[in-house]
């Protein structure tokens, strides 16, 4: 697993995948999703899929591929290199959500939450496999909200293909483990390698889990907290944790949306700005005055001032 | 997310960020003092903020860009005011005009130095000082000299014309800097592709006499777009709301284009020179509508991919 | 109107001491006065694209670009050095950084030339019509 293209740039999204097995561009293949680093404060979030044809199940069934969970990072390891040497017939590919890209669609002004970044996500592999000419028969997904919402959007959206869509498919399918270990190799070697590209000296690596609840964790977001910038693009800005660390020990920061979504507040913005216009401009003391200041100005936002 | 702090005021602020003129803040003269001051404000007959360069040669005006939600990185600090100051030089005869014209309504002539004061203002006379202001006294009175004493007088005529000359030249900047000068609803966001043929000429006097109104008071200004012959506007003067920003995601370029081909052909038509109350709430309409088409528009939001 | 009486004197010679420094403005009020590792943070993390650079602030999306200031102008942050007890007393503010481009950020808008910031520097050329000397 090539990670470069993903560490190049470690601020956006980033796509890696195998060779596409020429056995899946002719015979009817499953294909696995799978997602790691949902939770996580630190670090990307990663999605995984998985293909093999449908004749190979019971080879993958006995390679012992199982749930990446119940798995350590070394039995994961192996794993992966097994599903690597199969190559002739499995293939890959995996979608790197920088934790940039998550902070920032999930902050955006017209939010974009992380389910629906999920589903797009996963969406968006298996067109990419589909493009690729795998003759997609079956799918096997990981649920990321209500399971039967979700297999009803991917059956109208992958017309023809088979869908399952199942909580903890990853023990249940083979397919999806191999897809989910696939996403936490990847996951465990970004989190691991991250290179900052803040000029922030040497930074302590032991940031535990990335969970909220580790103290490690805790502990590390507590010590790189920087009370203006908040933190490193490493960390998830989206998070609670960040948002209450960065409220309590950071200074404050207000943005012309904050309370209201989108357009809404931009709208409310405007609003604002002009009546202070209206209201600056009759000048200080002076009430009489019926003067409007012209329109060059206060499109400009230019206006005078009384003091310094 | 977490809980939304309200915004506490900004006490102490001690620092600015200004683009000024070079002339006003010279610093091959090491050794000069320009001068933050208050004036009478022609406009609005209250103090506003001006500046004096070293020995009061030259007056500069001061004016703040400000929009809510702003602040600086300076180097390697913040400074919390996201205000830009603009120091430019400023013509002392605006200045100096109502204390002429207030004088002047006796008819008698008079030494400068007891017109151009003012009891609140400790500062007004130090306009006298500035090099154009003497220089160019002629434009808006008459010179008598005695004895080796100069007298003036205001002279309406002579300032109208000397105005005229203002707003052609201004008329001049507006359509070299392709500045939109449309009424109303045809402001700078909808039509900003409009190019100076596509407008009237009697919208850039007007637009020229709109700018420089902000020197002068309100009789002046009356007198000036007479003098312009221009025909004073009947409708009722309303605020207009400040051009509206995008403030959404950005569009894709194919409905950028959708969007630039909709608007120029069917709402870039000029409206009526004078519009009546109901065309204006009319055309306030249309723009709410062009609003919410803008949001229309506005892309399906997706994770940058490579 | 006793604080009219009040100037506030330039000192051009600290124009010597000043540095030329990077200034930025950002589409959010920051309640802060004072140091900040804008260098480290920010300029590191920025990235320049063809018509505009980019760059994340505390996880929200900034698309921004370069400004110069107009032709005949250049920019100064004034401070305060020490403040008067009294309105009425005359204060004196020094040159404490020069510049002559400044970046300055949207949220998520890409720059454009609708964009007030870039608008409000019509204003020095504006002014020299409306204020420079006419001939007789």
């Amino acid at each position: 697993m090539d990670l470069s293209p993903f560490e190049s740039d470690n601020s956006v999204s980033c796509r890696l995948a195998s060779q596409i097995p020429d056995v899946c561009r002719t015979e009817d293949c499953c294909l696995g999703i799978d997602e790691a680093g949902r939770g996580p404060v630190l670090g990307p979030m990663v999605y995984g899929i998985c293909f093999c044809p449908v004749s190979k199940k019971q080879e993958l069934k006995d390679s012992k591929v199982a749930d990446s969970k119940t798995l350590n990072e070394v039995e994961r390891e192996n794993l992966f290199q097994k599903i690597d040497e199969s190559k002739s017939y499995i293939g890959w590919a995996l979608q790197i959500l920088s934790p940039n890209t998550i902070s920032t669609s999930m902050l955006q002004r017209t939010k974009y939450n992380l389910n629906a970044i999920s589903h797009d996500t996963a969406i968006d592999l298996v067109q990419y496999a589909l493009d690729s000419g795998v003759q997609l028969k079956e799918l096997f997904v990981d649920t990321v909200g209500p399971a039967d919402k979700y297999e009803d959007k991917l059956s109208k959206r992958f017309p023809g293909i088979d869908v399952t869509v199942r909580p903890k498919a990853d023990s249940l399918f083979p397919i999806v483990s191999a897809a989910s270990i696939c996403a936490k190799v990847a996951r465990d070697r970004v989190v691991k390698g991250w290179s900052f590209s803040e000029d922030m000296g040497d930074v302590e690596a032991d940031y535990g889990s990335g969970y909220p609840s580790d103290p490690k964790t805790k502990a590390w977001m507590l010590k790189y907290l920087d009370p203006v910038f908040g933190y490193p693009q490493f960390v998830r800005f989206s998070w609670s944790t960040a948002q209450t660390l960065m409220d309590s020990k950071g200074v404050t920061v207000h943005w012309d949306d904050d309370d209201e979504d989108g357009e809404k507040g931009a709208q409310r913005q405007n609003n604002k700005s002009m009546l202070a216009y209206f209201s600056a401009s009759a000048g200080g003391k002076d009430q009489t005055s019926t003067h409007q200041t012209h329109r060059f100005f206060t499109e400009r936002r230019l206006k005078s001032l009384d003091a310094l | 997310m977490a809980t939304k702090k309200k915004r506490m005021p900004n006490m102490q602020n001690d620092s600015w960020v200004v683009i000024a003129a070079d002339s006003a803040i010279d610093t091959q003269k090491h050794d000069s003092e320009p001068a933050f001051v208050r004036l009478r404000n022609p406009v609005t007959d209250a103090a506003s903020l001006y500046m004096l360069s070293d020995g009061d040669v030259q007056l500069f005006e001061v004016k703040a860009f400000e929009e809510d939600f702003h602040s600086w990185f300076v180097g390697q600090t913040v400074q919390r005011d996201g205000r830009l100051l603009f120091v430019t030089p400023m013509d002392p005869l605006y200045l100096m005009l109502p204390y002429l014209v207030k004088v002047g309504k006796e008819g008698k002539f008079q030494p400068l130095d007891q017109v151009v004061m003012d009891e609140d203002f400790p500062a007004c006379p130090r306009l006298l000082s500035c090099t154009r202001a003497l220089s160019s006294l002629h434009h808006i009175a008459e010179e008598k000299e005695v004895g080796g004493v100069k007298f003036h007088r205001y002279s309406q005529e002579k300032t109208m014309n000397w105005l005229k000359k203002k707003v052609e030249r201004t008329v001049t900047v507006l359509k070299a800097r392709n500045i939109s000068v449309g009424e109303g609803v045809k402001s700078t966001t909808y039509i900003r592709v409009k190019s100076e043929s596509d407008y009237h000429p009697e919208d850039f006097l007007r637009y020229a006499h709109g700018i420089l109104s902000e020197y002068l008071s309100e009789d002046l200004s009356k007198a000036l777009l007479k003098h312009l012959q221009l025909p004073e506007l009947t409708s009722p003067k309303e605020p207009e709301p400040p051009s509206k920003k995008r403030k959404l995601s950005e569009l894709p370029v194919e409905a950028e284009e959708d969007y630039t081909k909709f608007n120029s052909a069917d709402f870039a038509r000029k409206p009526p020179k004078k519009m009546t109350a109901a065309q204006k709430s009319l055309a306030k309409v249309d723009k709410t509508g062009m609003k919410s088409m803008s949001s229309f528009f506005s892309p399906k939001v997706k994770a940058e991919k490579k | 109107m006793s604080c009219n009486s009040s100037v506030t004197r330039v000192n051009v010679s600290s124009v010597g001491q000043a540095q030329r420094v990077p200034v930025h403005l950002l589409p959010c009020e920051i309640e802060h006065n004072g140091p900040a590792q804008v260098s480290q943070y920010l300029t590191a993390t920025t990235k320049d694209c063809k018509q505009e650079k980019m760059v994340s602030f505390r996880g929200r999306g900034l698309k921004g670009q370069e400004l110069s200031c107009p032709q005949g102008y250049t920019g100064f942050v004034l401070k305060e050095t020490n403040k008067p007890g009294s309105d009425q007393e005359d204060r004196t503010v020094k040159v404490s950084s020069v510049f002559d481009k400044l970046t300055y950020w949207n949220l998520e808008t890409p720059p454009n030339s609708d964009d007030t910031v870039v608008m409000a520097m019509d204003w020095p050329e504006l002014a020299e019509a409306i204020h420079g000397p006419v001939e007789d």
